[in-house]
């Protein structure tokens, strides 16, 4: 993993702090950049480079699911042969209603997360999805959500291992 | 929620501008004051429509690379349980329980693992396992990601309205 973007020190920090919560007031970046002991115009040129550089891939909102009307998601994993992977990963990430699909190292070797308005539309997408790619009911696993025990995506960077590049340099 | 919300929503989709007064910028786009684009964010924070609000990163470019859902099998009411014990820990990101398809994969609760390599990954799964008390699981490892975006896009599928 050579094609690492540098990051510093200051940018770690920065990394962990935004991972965290963006205070809701009406200037954010300048309470952040306090916190931080920094200009905010230095906080501002950060941003921007590790927003270019592909790190920060988005400063928005987590948005639950429920009260936006998407009230039914299911799990499912396709058992794809290496040769067809991306043609079948190619019409499974072209719906709207999927929002992870990766490639796993077993025999099943395609997961994919879906969500739709209720348990009807769900169902009605994976059909489409199953019969496209030419697979059956009983090739596939469908492992309906019954409830979501957490999701917390952050990944704390100080102190730890980044590939080379620790923060400390 | 009020139709500007949803408008608001859209356009934070795009990233909480970079600027001193993101909210203005925000407010300008939408013919609407910063001041009612903020009370807005607070109000659907408070009414948890919004869950949080931070900067999503692409672990990989930091050396991240490894991912790992991991399935596990708990007997009977176990599940419960074992779900609690699991998501306390710090770096499970998901936690969640599904059907089984009975007698094919009787795997009822999913995590998620990420670490700097798949022995790092390998070792503090074996390390859960033992300290929940749980040995039936299988490591998933990716290999590559063709989709990862958050689940409700209000551009693009309405958050499931309409």
């Amino acid at each position: 993993m050579n094609a690492q973007p540098q990051t510093d020190a200051l940018d770690i920090r920065i990394l962990d702090a935004l991972q965290q919560e963006i205070p809701l007031v009406a200037q954010p970046w300048e309470d952040l950049a306090g916190r931080l002991g920094v200009p905010e115009s230095v906080l501002l040129e950060r941003l921007e480079r590790l927003h270019c550089a592909g790190i920060i891939r988005g400063i928005s909102p987590v948005i639950e699911s429920r009260p936006l009307g998407l009230t039914a998601a299911t799990l499912v994993a396709l058992p794809v042969p290496g040769e067809r992977i991306r043609e079948v990963a190619g019409v499974i990430s072209g719906y709207p209603e999927v929002s992870h699909n990766f490639r796993r190292d077993h025999h099943y070797s395609l997961w994919f997360t879906l969500s739709a308005k209720d348990a009807g539309s769900l169902h009605a997408v994976l059909e489409e999805i199953i019969k496209r790619t030419g697979f059956s009911d009983t090739d596939i696993l469908n492992l309906p959500t019954i409830r979501k025990i957490k999701i917390d995506v952050r990944f704390p960077l100080a102190g730890r291992r980044t590939g080379g590049i620790d923060g400390t340099a | 929620m009020e139709p500007p919300d949803l408008q608001v929503l859209a356009a934070l989709e795009d990233g909480l501008p970079l600027v001193h007064d993101p909210y203005g910028e925000i407010g300008r786009r939408l013919g609407m004051s910063g001041d009612e684009v903020l009370q807005r964010v607070q109000k659907l924070r408070d009414a948890g429509i919004i869950r949080r609000f931070r900067a999503r990163i692409n672990q990989r470019l930091l050396g991240i690379t490894a991912n790992a859902l991991v399935a596990w099998h708990c007997k009977g009411q176990a599940a419960e349980q074992a779900g609690t014990i699991l998501s306390a820990f710090p770096s499970i990101t998901h936690c969640y329980e599904r059907m089984p398809v009975q007698g094919r994969w009787d795997y009822t609760l999913y995590t998620v693992h990420h670490g700097f390599s798949r022995e790092e990954v390998q070792e503090e799964v074996r390390m859960i396992a033992e300290m929940a008390g749980l040995h039936d699981y299988v490591v998933l490892f990716s290999i590559d990601e063709f989709k990862r975006v958050p689940n409700v896009r209000i551009r693009e599928n309405g958050g499931g309205i309409g």
